[in-house]
């Protein structure tokens, strides 16, 4: 019969497309939702190579039946050839179609027997919804386009379209908002949308201890957070340009404050990717050389686990750092492993208490047991004992009170723009 | 040596010349000069003022002089002539624009010395031959101004080194002559740096293209050059190989310092810009004139 398959008693292809288009058609009248899925079983070649195109026949045939009990009416079934499988689900939305398409997974997955073996199926699925205004083709494509990504997983996996990866600018496979991103931060490149911001540390008696320098982009007047764009930078490996950018621009704001005539130590945040890298010293001292200024005037801060890389490479670059003069701060202590065996080889002089011990002061008193020993620990170990995130007086008293050697936060100062930072210092200055 | 040059080309009594060292020692590279940041500032915007950005430009006689000079060079590879430079910034586009004015305010950085006016000298005839170049190659996507760019940022981290080392002009005599180890890991044995890390550097602090900050990066660096598997552009591997196949004809037709950049790198450069050995002889004649040219 014309637009049935055989085999099945489902729609073939043709019939798929006609039946799609008709359902199309009706829901730009009732605005309802309307969902594909495309099921592709995994590894089915090796079926068909094993027990032949009669055992695999017996397999599509078997799952077929178990599809059509599932579905039960709720959805057009179609075989689009071999082992693949549409279903056309009106009045379904993303949600239920994920989970319809988790049901038809586990049911796919019941073993199956082809003459004396028994397999565990599995199939990958692509799952699109319809967009208004979208031709029928346009959205089984994005279907099939999915159900490929999902393969692209190793299979036996759901990918809504538009969650699927696809390659960046740099060729690398990124999920759409990552992709927008990562446009963003070419475009940010090409423009100029980066821009360091600086929060003031603050020692105990109200003098600063550092400025920490933060990354900022704005693309097309819209501020991107670094939330976001420095898990993209990470992923695309932008960050190593990025962290090199700040390298130069941390080390020149120093300047311009020595210059100024109120030295201050630039704290410049190094991500993993430029620590690995064998160049990272040889970038450390560029940036020195362009900038013209004392290393003692930059610091490293670098989270607990990149201490505790082991490389040849990451431990050469943190000794080149610290033989230049340039001194290093366990950033986010608190958050990772936190090994305190290993505490007393990191060659930091300052330990940055992570926010989330800070935040739930002073209420919290096994948080603050824990800030008083960990400052303890590092001023026994002669380092500085910075605490992050410090947002209200209280919180202010309580990290005093356990002798923090020095406080960074809102409560204090919001990070601000280098020109900013001059203005800001000079006027703490006066009397 | 260095007493030799004192004497003759620097007759100053020595506490002066002390103080001058002094001085050029602290000469300090702009984060990125302010007209880069303009035109950056206008190009965000979604309608930007051309006219603004026109004035700007013709406030600095030598720069608009310069722009209109470099835009309507024949190794730049715009097809059209300028007269104005509103109609510099519309042909070109904000962005080639802002490379273009890059290159003219990278000199002006630094101070002007016999040494640096012969070492800029040499990057200009480069990026001629290398814009030249790229016309005739036609490679995909390799751009005569992108050529042309880094011709003259190549090496731009030389004269940082110049001005913080007083003995880098010794370094890199050693450098030029050694036909065994790459250039910057001579320099290395020396410095905690090399001048194609600090040229990078400088570039990416201007906002140029990642691809020619790659190619100012990893020029003399062989292995990445050769890798497949490494994540250097094809365009930034093409650019490398563009700036060098110029360098060496410049060398071979103006008896300029030879360096050994070419025994150590011809053979991978020729490969990237799918020349064969034999194609050099013509490339040497039909590039004389371009190395040649005055300004």
């Amino acid at each position: 019969m014309k637009g049935i398959d055989s085999l099945t008693g489902f729609l073939d292809r043709s019939g798929c497309l006609r039946t799609a288009t008709q359902l199309v058609r009706d829901l730009a009248a009732s605005g309802q939702p309307l969902a594909v899925l495309w099921f592709n079983l995994d590894r089915f070649k090796q079926v068909n190579e094993s027990f032949g195109h009669i055992g695999g026949d017996s397999v599509i045939a078997d799952i077929a039946i178990r599809f059509r009990a599932r579905t039960s009416g709720r959805a057009e079934l179609s075989r689009m050839g071999g082992d693949e499988f549409v279903c056309l689900v009106p009045e379904c939305d993303r949600i239920q179609a994920q989970q319809l398409a988790r049901e038809l997974m586990n049911t796919v997955e019941e073993p199956l027997t082809v003459g004396d073996l028994v397999l565990h199926p599995t199939a990958s699925v692509g799952i699109a919804i319809y967009e208004t205004g979208e031709d029928p083709l346009e959205l089984l494509e994005r279907a099939d386009r999915a159900m490929f990504a999902s393969k692209g997983k190793g299979g036996n996996s759901i990918v809504i379209s538009g969650d699927e990866p696809v390659p960046g600018r740099l060729g690398i496979l990124l999920a759409r908002e990552e992709l927008s991103i990562e446009n963003s931060l070419h475009t940010a490149f090409e423009t100029g949308g980066f821009h360091l911001h600086y929060q003031p540390i603050l020692r105990a008696d109200g003098s600063i201890e550092a400025v920490e320098a933060l990354m900022r982009c704005t693309v097309n007047n819209q501020t991107i957070s670094p939330g976001k764009f420095i898990p993209v930078a990470e992923k695309t490996g932008l960050i190593t340009r990025l962290g090199e950018w700040s390298l130069l621009q941390g080390a020149l704001q120093a300047r311009t404050l020595r210059d100024a005539g109120c030295p201050t130590k630039v704290a410049i945040n190094i991500s993993r990717a430029q620590l690995v890298s064998p160049k990272f010293s040889n970038a450390l001292h560029a940036a020195l050389l362009c900038a013209n200024i004392q290393p003692d005037l930059i610091e490293l801060e670098l989270t607990e686990s990149l201490f505790m890389d082991i490389s040849e490479t990451v431990q050469k670059n943190l000794k080149s750092a610290i033989k230049a003069g340039i001194s290093l701060a366990i950033d986010d202590f608190g958050t990772g492993y936190s090994c305190l065996a290993n505490l007393k080889d990191i060659p930091a002089r300052k330990l940055k208490l992570d926010r989330t011990f800070v935040t739930v002061l002073p209420d919290d008193s096994r948080a603050l047991a824990v800030v008083q020993a960990v400052t303890q620990l590092g001023r026994n170990l002669g380092m500085t004992v910075v605490a992050e995130g410090c947002e209200t007086q209280k919180q202010n008293d309580a990290l005093l009170n356990v002798g923090v050697d020095a406080i960074q936060g809102y409560l204090h100062a919001y990070p601000m723009p280098g020109e900013d930072l001059i203005a800001w210092i000079q006027e703490r200055k006066q009397p | 040596m260095s007493e030799n040059i004192s004497m003759t080309a620097t007759p100053e009594p020595p506490a002066i010349d002390t103080l001058f060292e002094q001085s050029m020692r602290d000469i300090e590279i702009p984060p990125c000069p302010d007209i880069l940041n303009n035109i950056m500032e206008e190009a965000r915007k979604s309608e930007p003022d051309f006219n603004r950005l026109a004035s700007l430009i013709k406030a600095d006689v030598s720069l608009s002089a310069g722009l209109i000079k470099t835009v309507n060079s024949p190794y730049f590879g715009m097809r059209r002539r300028v007269g104005t430079i509103h109609d510099a910034l519309i042909v070109l586009g904000l962005d080639v624009s802002k490379r273009a004015i890059a290159g003219i305010v990278l000199r002006d950085i630094f101070p002007v010395t016999p040494a640096m006016e012969r070492f800029w000298d040499a990057s200009a005839r480069i990026a001629r031959i290398s814009g030249w170049l790229a016309q005739k190659l036609q490679l995909p996507g390799l751009l005569p101004e992108d050529a042309y760019t880094l011709g003259l940022f190549r090496d731009c981290g030389i004269p940082v080194l110049l001005l913080r080392f007083p003995d880098y002009d010794k370094v890199l005599g050693i450098a030029n002559s050694n036909a065994q180890h790459s250039f910057t890991s001579v320099e290395e044995t020396v410095l905690p740096t090399n001048h194609a890390m600090v040229g990078c550097i400088l570039a990416q602090s201007w906002w140029l293209p990642e691809e020619l900050c790659l190619a100012i990066r990893n020029h003399h660096d062989l292995p990445i050059l050769q890798s497949a598997e490494s994540r250097l552009p094809m365009l930034s591997r093409r650019l490398i190989a563009t700036a060098q196949l110029a360098e060496h004809i410049l060398q071979h037709e103006c008896a300029l310092s030879s360096t050994q950049e070419w025994p150590k790198l011809g053979a991978t450069c020729l490969r990237l810009l799918n020349l064969q050995e034999e194609d050099l002889e013509q490339l040497y004649a039909e590039g004389r004139p371009i190395a040649e040219a005055t300004e």
